[in-house]
């Protein structure tokens, strides 16, 4: 044999394989949006849970605007939503605030609802009605309500207000309970069965125009600085994907979609914006706050 | 004076048949409803009372599943969450409270956190009043029910639930269950009176209407019931009335039989009496013939002539006497007028031929020498047969007393013989009050029921005072009439 053939063995840089991994992976991914994969949209308890009519038209609203099948997933906890979409079984989710800045690495914004037009909701102390408590002083030896421990406007307002304090919930309140839901805690306090509760003001609102039987029993002591509102986050990594994109597109289409409206109807939302981290900046310091003082 | 028990007062005749009977129906009514409505109000209060334990023991089997893990956890909220949800749930048992503890009894959540705050001890005055058994105890007092059950886990008590349930729903059943028994019991009662008084009323009408004719037949003849009206009622009725038709029948015929018998006994009296009169006239007959044959023969001699007119004259006077005595007596004439002692005199002589033939003395004693008002024939033919009577009875040669008297208003005449006593029959007979509507039998006792008869229109008394085997006293006693009323035509 004459002459040396030189045999080409295809041996691909770091960055070449890499490359060609993600090109497989993007032509399996293209061919699983071409066989219609099921977006998965994550709902926490910030939102008005157990409304069949709301949870109906919006997989319907999202299902038609993204032409894709879309399952909503719902949890008791935020950390339960929280730690599925982080472990990447989630599209997307509707979480709050305070996880978001919990792992602000790992998370990206999609879009922040606006209620009254703004990007922004505050959080409640609430109390019986007629109870004479003015300040957070007040409420000293309470048996509390929050909403859940990852909540923003349901624990961390509040522990920040205390932890400016230097003090901690257990050790102002005599006792606190977490109902895992905003509902609850306005009921906890209708009944008696809690002397306060930190509620989202957003929440505490809507029911006062849906059940004002029920909040007719609490009173508002306290309102809290405007924050940004509970926003839809994915994973950062999954930030540019069609998936992410298009429920991204639905959620900010929806002020102009009759189905759209009807759902920002039901929410008594005005619809859905992109907007800025940064919105969640005083969040994130809140949650520096009474990080410092735990350690 | 203690008042008769009630079952004796309805038993008591004075009460009318018709009333008594819707009585005994209202009593009857009343036992019955009283007894139904007990039998309904324990079978609703045991019915009542099993579906509450079902209710109850459904309501603390959920409740219990539901709450092991949060009684475990000591979760506040979601202890509270179940006993909040539960309440609607289980609406039925309507539910006031329900309090969770921990087994220290110390309050997880209660659905009323006011009463019952959550990690305060529960009061023991509160866990007092629970049975602490799976038992439903039942507080009519206070509308409440308590439901108590033990939480275990693991074989281990974890918690307790207590509740209270609100029954006054079914006390108000139950009252409203009593109101429309007695309501209902009240109005039937009431229908079933008024239906028994009203049949009651049609049912005895033919009974008064016999009843009716029974009067009557006392103050008149015995009347028939027409028999258009007996074929209107039922067949027993039918049957009773036809019975009382042919009573009335025989009676009728057997007083038209008494008359002719009292006609036959009257007749046989005239011939007696005229038998008696004639022999009354005979007796001096004889001696006045012998008295004209001596005129005729020695009627020159004046002691023979003047002894001749002496008993001339003493035969005629006793025809005299005898003839004025029958006219007296028998005048067809007579208006009713007051009793004289003559009259009872003019009784001695009349009853002198029959006395004679027995050699009978009579023994008379009148003890009023004025008129007595009192009707006199009627009166003076009832003793004059009570003296044949004692004439009859009496053995040869004995006594035959009459005694007459006014004494309180009354004209007493008393009758003794000395015969052998009267028979229990006879006695009863003239003792017994209305004995004058028949004879005492067909052929017998004409004369005692002449006496009968007169007593029932003088409204006097006949009664028996002795009789033995030493001889009868039969009393008569009439009322003396007052001045203002005249005798009865």
């Amino acid at each position: 044999m004459t002459g040396n053939k030189k045999v080409t063995v295809f041996r691909p840089d770091r960055r070449t394989f890499i490359r060609l991994t993600s090109s497989v992976i993007g032509l399996v991914s293209a061919e699983a949006r071409a066989s219609g994969q099921v977006l998965k949209f994550g709902l926490t308890p910030v939102f008005l849970n157990n409304d069949i009519e709301l949870l109906g038209k919006l997989k319907d609203y999202l299902s038609r605007q993204t032409g894709r099948e879309v399952q909503l997933v719902q949890r008791r906890t935020y950390e339960e939503i929280t730690s599925l979409l982080l472990s990447g079984q989630l599209t997307s989710a509707w979480i709050c605030g305070y996880p978001l800045v919990q792992y602000a690495e790992q998370l990206s914004l999609v879009a922040v609802p606006l209620w009254h037009g703004e990007p922004l909701y505050s959080s409640y102390l609430i109390v019986p009605k007629g109870r004479a408590a003015a300040d957070i002083a007040d409420l000293n030896g309470d048996l509390h309500a929050f909403s859940d421990p990852n909540s923003n406007s349901g624990y961390l307002v509040t522990a920040a207000l205390l932890a400016e304090r230097r003090l901690r919930p257990e050790q102002f309140f005599r006792q606190t309970i977490f109902t895992y839901s905003h509902r609850n805690v306005v009921r906890a306090v209708a009944s008696g069965l809690a002397q306060s509760g930190s509620v989202d003001g957003y929440v505490w609102e809507v029911m006062a125009s849906i059940e004002p039987e029920l909040t007719a029993k609490t009173a508002v002591m306290r309102k809290s600085e405007l924050l940004g509102f509970p926003p839809v986050a994915c994973l950062a990594s999954h930030a540019e994907s069609e998936g992410v994109l298009l429920i991204r597109q639905a959620l900010l289409a929806m002020r102009g979609d009759p189905g759209g409206q009807e759902v920002l109807k039901l929410l008594r939302l005005d619809g859905f914006a992109e907007e800025p981290l940064q919105l969640f900046s005083p969040i994130a310091e809140k949650m520096r706050l009474i990080r410092g003082l735990t350690q | 004076m203690t008042a008769k028990p009630l079952w004796r007062q309805l038993s008591s005749p004075a009460w009318p048949v018709s009333v008594r009977v819707p009585i005994v129906v209202a009593l009857l009514m009343v036992a019955i409803s009283i007894a139904v409505s007990n039998r309904v109000l324990s079978r609703l209060e045991v019915t009542q009372e099993r579906n509450l334990n079902q209710l109850a023991s459904a309501y603390l089997d959920g409740l219990s599943a539901s709450l092991i893990p949060s009684v475990v956890r000591e979760d506040v909220w979601e202890v509270f969450d179940i006993l909040d949800r539960s309440r609607e749930r289980y609406r039925g048992l309507n539910v006031k409270w329900a309090a969770v503890t921990n087994s220290e009894n110390r309050t997880i959540a209660a659905s009323a956190p006011d009463i019952f705050p959550p990690l305060d001890a529960l009061p023991a005055k509160t866990v007092a009043e629970f049975s602490l058994t799976d038992e439903v105890v039942t507080d009519e007092r206070r509308n409440q029910a308590r439901m108590f059950r033990s939480l275990v886990y693991q074989g281990r008590e974890i918690g307790r639930v207590y509740a209270v349930a609100d029954i006054s729903a079914l006390m108000q059943e139950r009252s409203e269950v009593l109101r429309e028994l007695i309501l209902t019991n009240v109005l039937l009662t009431v229908l079933l009176v008024a239906f028994g008084y009203f049949f009651m009323r049609r049912m005895l009408r033919p009974v008064g209407l016999l009843s009716a004719y029974l009067i009557r037949s006392r103050e008149d003849t015995m009347t028939p019931i027409p028999d258009m009206v007996i074929q209107s009622q039922s067949r027993e009725f039918r049957d009773l009335f036809a019975r009382y038709n042919a009573m009335t029948e025989a009676v009728n015929e057997r007083e038209v039989l008494a008359a002719g018998l009292a006609e036959e006994e009257k007749l046989a009296s005239v011939g007696r009496l005229a038998s008696g009169m004639a022999h009354e006239i005979n007796n001096p007959l004889g001696g006045m013939f012998n008295a004209i044959d001596s005129l005729k023969k020695y009627g020159a001699r004046e002691e023979v002539r003047l002894t001749s007119i002496r008993l001339l004259e003493h035969g005629l006077a006793g025809i005299r006497d005898l003839v004025r005595s029958t006219l007296t007596t028998y005048r067809a004439d007579q208006r009713p007028r007051d009793l004289t002692p003559t009259d009872l005199d003019d009784l001695r002589i009349l009853l002198k031929s029959e006395a004679r033939q027995r050699r009978q003395r009579l023994d008379w004693r009148i003890d009023f020498d004025v008129p007595v008002h009192v009707p006199a024939i009627p009166v003076r033919d009832a003793i004059f047969n009570l003296l044949l009577n004692a004439c009859h009875s009496s053995p040869q040669s004995s006594s035959i007393s009459m005694m007459a008297c006014t004494r309180g208003g009354e004209f007493i005449a008393e009758v003794s013989d000395e015969g052998s006593g009267l028979p229990s029959h006879i006695k009863e007979y003239i003792e017994r009050k209305g004995a004058g509507s028949a004879p005492l039998d067909r052929r017998s006792g004409l004369g005692l029921w002449i006496v009968k008869r007169h007593c029932d229109e003088l409204k006097a008394r006949l009664e028996v005072v002795t009789s033995g085997n030493e001889g009868t006293v039969i009393r008569f006693t009439v009322p003396i009439v007052s001045d203002e009323f005249e005798y009865a035509a």
